[in-house]
């Protein structure tokens, strides 16, 4: 059994409390990823479950036992860093063999272990090499390998494509996706990166200031995120904010009027909320219509399109807000310097003054 | 692209600029240590000098206490540097740790000794050192011993005395060398081997001290010349004699005495000086070869 439940964590250094109470369950062989900006917190947790920070309360269970205080080597985890951590004077075999020599493992299974990570991360041929002889996307393949020899019971990513060229992320990206499907074992893995967390987790854990925003599946967070942080974090371009005012109300929606925009208003399906609030709509750069097909409309002035042959972003303003509006194979229409778009209230979400999603 | 080759009067112009420093190395540096050389064949006493070809060379080989200074030197430097350069790497290794408190006061106590003066220092060791000092008083309290030692009147006792102060003198100084290079070492490397089971022990033997190896190589090769011309404790503790019975006289104090206390004798005492720097090459070479990596690069 290899699932992990955090019951109420925190961790304080002095009186600044980093992480404020997170309660999670990860199943067993579920690949969880960490996401939020810098300073968020995540990768403070992540060394929590590692046992390299201490937890200040609260209760880590792997599987079901209770891991608070329990020495990090016996924890069943296996942990790759950002800068790889590589023994820079051993050579491949040697970085990934290492720790065994101290587990009581035969110098025959150690060599066979080493064999077999070798084989899995395509590594035979630089087993010989210092970690000084080897591309960055090489020596992220040994660490990985390092972690994979001890057979551990959940994995620990930390950021590890962020020292990684643009190109080389993609790749090894898949190569971890990749992995996580040969392995099946459970993967816990931290990033900033919100491409990373779409395209690698079964569920995503978004963090901000030390709290749990949501949690889901990427697709559901993307769909459905419960506030104005979750939804303007995960998905790129980013989702577009509009500043509102509910001028009516309705048992199940929200008739609204745009700020920037006097006379556009349309009803949003909402409760909650009074008339006179401020509010925020949102509309992801994919859900702006053509003129006529949505609820209202909205005329803009165009700043810059960007044309990459399948698809194209329209910068606009509108008001003092910057909009991005994605259009699909119709490229030779930004001639003109004003664009008018739609908006459909069922592809658009409601925010309170607090960020909190209005449904 | 540069010029590849400078014209006459920029060639004039440089060389003009460092024409002083040339002239004030090749006078105080080159040309005394080229007429040393010359010096170490010549025999005679004082100014009376004449060519002696290698008989400096054979009379060393019949010198007791030229053989005694050797001996000595060779002690000080077989006992004295490895545990020196062995205390260093510990202290440094506890004084990074990054829990410990009052870190700035140890690692400035522990550097201090080195920038004190050596008069001073000299003359307080030789008072602790003392047949009635606060060290033979301090270990008769704990009763470790009986009566007191004298320090600088017996052979073996002496060079106790003069190893434990030039490592009081120079640990410090060694241990900033590996404080520095340990900090730049990942901390992540030790968090890995932590998290892989990797015994504390084992994280120091198998993973410190290799990734400090190019350190070691330096602070040893710095200390094993510093040792071989070890001069000024053993003048102070005992007054430039090298006493008991030359039991602490060293090459380089055997060589200011040779000169400047005896009957001068410079031509042999300038080849006392190149049997130094002989030793200092064959040893630092021996140190090369021990440390280089043996390891066959793809």
């Amino acid at each position: 059994m290899s699932s992990l439940k955090l019951r109420d964590v925190r961790k304080a250094f002095g009186s600044l409390e980093v992480i404020k109470g997170v309660n999670l369950d990860i199943a067993d062989k579920e690949f969880v990823v960490f996401v939020g900006p810098s300073g968020c917190g995540k990768s403070t947790l992540l060394r929590m479950i590692a046992g390299l920070e201490n937890i200040t309360d609260g209760d880590l269970l792997i599987g079901d036992e209770r891991m608070n205080d329990v020495d990090p080597s016996k924890r069943g985890i296996a942990m790759v860093f950002q800068t790889y951590a590589l023994y820079p004077h051993m050579t491949v075999r040697e970085n990934m063999g290492f720790a065994l020599k101290f587990a009581g493992v035969s110098k025959a299974d150690i060599e066979k272990q080493v064999a077999e990570a070798a084989r899995i991360l395509e590594l035979g041929p630089l087993l010989d090499r210092l970690p000084k002889q080897l591309s960055g996307g090489q020596r992220q393949r040994v660490a990985i390998g390092r972690a994979i020899v001890r057979h551990p019971e959940v994995f620990l990513f930390d950021e590890p494509l962020s020292n990684l060229d643009a190109e080389l992320r993609v790749h090894m990206r898949i190569e971890i996706a990749r992995l996580h499907k040969e392995l099946q074992t459970t993967i816990i893995y931290v990033t900033h990166d919100q491409v990373e967390a779409m395209t690698l987790a079964d569920k995503i854990v978004v963090l901000r200031e030390g709290v749990v925003e949501q949690v889901g599946r990427p697709l559901e967070l993307y769909d459905n995120p419960a506030n104005q942080f979750v939804a303007g974090f995960i998905g790129s371009p980013k989702m577009n904010f509009l500043a509102a005012t509910v001028v009516d109300k309705s048992p199940d929606s929200l008739r609204i009027e745009l700020s920037a925009h006097k006379g556009v208003r349309l009803n949003i399906p909402a409760t909650g909320g009074a008339v006179g609030d401020k509010v925020t709509l949102g509309v992801r750069a994919e859900h702006f219509g053509e003129a006529g097909a949505g609820n209202a409309d909205l005329t803009l002035d165009i700043d810059v399109a960007e044309h990459l042959g399948s698809t194209s972003y329209v910068y606009a303003n509108s008001g003092s807000e910057p909009l991005v509006i994605e259009r699909e194979e119709s490229r030779h229409q930004f001639g003109e310097d004003r664009i008018t778009i739609s908006i459909s209230a069922d592809k658009a979400y409601l925010f309170d003054s607090k960020g909190q999603r209005l449904r | 692209m540069a010029q590849a080759r400078l014209d006459r009067r920029e060639q004039i112009t440089g060389w003009a600029f460092i024409a002083p420093a040339l002239i004030l190395l090749g006078l105080f540096m080159i040309y005394p240590i080229v007429w040393s050389l010359w010096m170490s064949f010549q025999v005679g006493k004082g100014m009376n000098l004449s060519f002696g070809g290698f008989a400096n060379i054979v009379r060393l080989t019949k010198d007791p206490v030229f053989i005694r200074a050797l001996g000595n030197t060779f002690t000080f430097f077989i006992f004295q540097v490895p545990i020196m350069i062995g205390l260093a790497l510990l202290f440094a290794v506890a004084l990074n740790d990054s829990t410990l408190r009052f870190r700035g006061l140890f690692r400035t106590a522990i550097f201090l000794p080195c920038v004190t003066s050596l008069i001073a220092y000299s003359t307080v060791f030789k008072s602790m050192f003392a047949t009635d000092g606060i060290i033979n008083q301090a270990l008769m309290a704990l009763h470790v011993i009986a009566s007191p030692i004298s320090w600088f009147g017996d052979p073996f006792w002496a060079k106790v005395a003069i190893i434990i102060a030039i490592t009081w003198r120079w640990t410090g100084y060694n241990m900033i060398f590996y404080l520095a290079a340990l900090q730049n070492i990942d901390r992540s490397i030790y968090e890995a081997a932590r998290i892989d089971g990797v015994p504390a022990w084992a994280r120091f033997r198998y993973l410190t001290i290799p990734m400090l190896k190019p350190v070691i190589l330096f602070t040893t090769v710095i200390s094993t010349i510093g040792t071989l011309q070890l001069f000024d404790e053993v003048a102070n503790f005992t007054a430039g004699t090298g006493g008991p019975s030359d039991s602490t006289v060293t090459l380089s104090l055997y060589i200011y005495n040779l000169t400047f206390k005896f009957m001068p004798s410079f031509g042999y005492s300038a080849t006392v000086s190149w049997v130094i720097v002989v030793l200092v090459g064959i040893l630092t070479f021996l140190q090369f070869l021990i440390a280089r990596d043996r390891r066959i690069k793809s």
